[in-house]
């Protein structure tokens, strides 16, 4: 009887070399033991040919799509529920998976600015790098990102550098630029994007969010500035020269 | 797509007996994991999702076949195969699908659920053992005595 139950692990190659060399040695000198193997192997392949492809029908995605979002659109999504989404898609799988179960498809990567914005004022420093000189600044990403960001300054227009640090969005290193006007704090992100669009404001949570694309690189500049002085600091920021 | 939605359609398909009611219980399930996200400690993500498809249907089941469910006592007590009912190998290689499905459809629910866990889902024991919550030793036996059951049955003569 063990040697019964020890042959559904021999044939799903869960035991042991040991064990698996003994039971290989009762098999060669017992004909009811290697036609049980052989019956075991036989329904675990007719199983595998046979129920294992079945497909789930392609609604049923559709539903549980709308079904988490109807979920979303009942309770806007704490900062606990945007994480939550993007270790769900970390684990369920690769970017298509977070496409299908990401909350709100348009705003992801402005969710994830702002996320990184918030957790970066949490922190002792929202700054990995702190400088107002942007030649310590631009030299500092080299290595760390794949491209430098564009850094300039913006003193004279009230919109000093503070440094830099490294956000993962999308679970992409991308480098991101902190400027300061007054007591507020300013993050700039650029990620490297073939794509060129309009700007487009949106607020998250409170904070404002602006994006526009430059000379390949999409830029989203968060803070808790009103929208006019955000505007003010794109506009400063697309205007600078970096020579100036 | 969803790279585990496939398995999870397979288990809750075999655990609830419908299709349609498969459909219910995966994406009942699918919201339990993304309300429980956050307790994921890692590991195996394919167990953890089929862990939570699983609870959905005994959900699902008590509410709708409570017969199916059988204590572990009832289980002990079902007789096993007696030798003698063992068809040849051959016999099961060509059975057709219906009656193979006929076979594990009649299994209790613990011992289906590790056969299709085990056969369909493809996972390892140790995996199988976490989302049924018994030990290994538990999940062969079930394992050994749910294929033997539908070896015998596919060997009985149908009308």
């Amino acid at each position: 009887m063990t040697n019964n139950l020890l042959i559904h692990a021999y044939v799903d190659g869960e035991l042991d070399p040991a064990h698996a060399l003994e039971l290989e040695g009762a098999i060669a000198v017992d004909a009811a033991l290697a036609a049980e193997r052989d019956r075991v192997q036989a329904l675990r392949d007719l199983i595998r040919d046979r129920l294992a492809h079945e497909r789930s029908p392609a609604r049923l995605l559709g539903r549980i799509k709308s079904s988490l979002r109807v979920r979303q659109e009942r309770s806007r999504p704490s900062w606990g529920m945007m994480a939550a989404a993007a270790v769900l898609a970390a684990i369920v799988a690769s970017g298509s998976t977070w496409l299908t179960l990401r909350p709100q498809p348009p705003n992801t990567t402005a969710e994830m600015v702002v996320a990184s914005h918030l957790r970066a004022l949490m922190a002792p420093q929202p700054i990995d790098v702190s400088s107002s000189d942007r030649h310590t600044v631009k030299p500092w990403f080299n290595g760390r990102v794949p491209q430098a960001p564009r850094v300039v300054d913006l003193t004279n227009v009230g919109f000093p550098l503070v440094g830099g640090r490294i956000d993962v969005i999308d679970r992409i290193p991308v480098p991101t630029l902190v400027y300061r006007h007054r007591q507020h704090l300013i993050s700039l992100v650029a990620i490297p994007a073939a794509v060129a669009n309009m700007p487009q404001r949106q607020t998250i949570a409170g904070y404002n969010v602006i994006e526009w694309s430059d000379n390949g690189v999409r830029y989203w500049a968060v803070s808790d500035l009103s929208a006019g002085d955000l505007d003010s600091f794109a506009k400063a920021f697309r205007e600078a020269s970096p020579d100036r | 797509m969803l790279p585990h939605l496939d398995d999870c359609y397979r288990l809750a398909r075999w655990l609830t007996g419908e299709r349609a009611d498969a459909e219910d219980v995966v994406q009942e399930a699918c919201v339990d994991a993304f309300r429980g996200i956050a307790g994921f400690a890692g590991g195996n993500a394919r167990a953890w999702v089929l862990t939570i498809v699983r609870h959905a249907a005994y959900r699902w089941l008590r509410k709708n076949r409570p017969a199916a469910l059988v204590s572990v006592a009832d289980l002990d007590a079902l007789a096993d195969v007696q030798p003698g009912q063992t068809p040849e190998t051959a016999l099961i290689a060509k059975a057709d699908a219906a009656r193979l499905e006929r076979a594990i459809a009649a299994l209790p629910v613990p011992f289906r659920e590790t056969l299709v866990l085990r056969d369909v889902n493809g996972l390892d024991y140790r995996d199988i053992a976490g989302v049924t919550g018994v030990p290994i030793g538990t999940v062969m036996s079930r394992l050994a005595r749910a294929r033997s059951r539908v070896i015998a049955a596919l060997g009985v003569d149908e009308p």
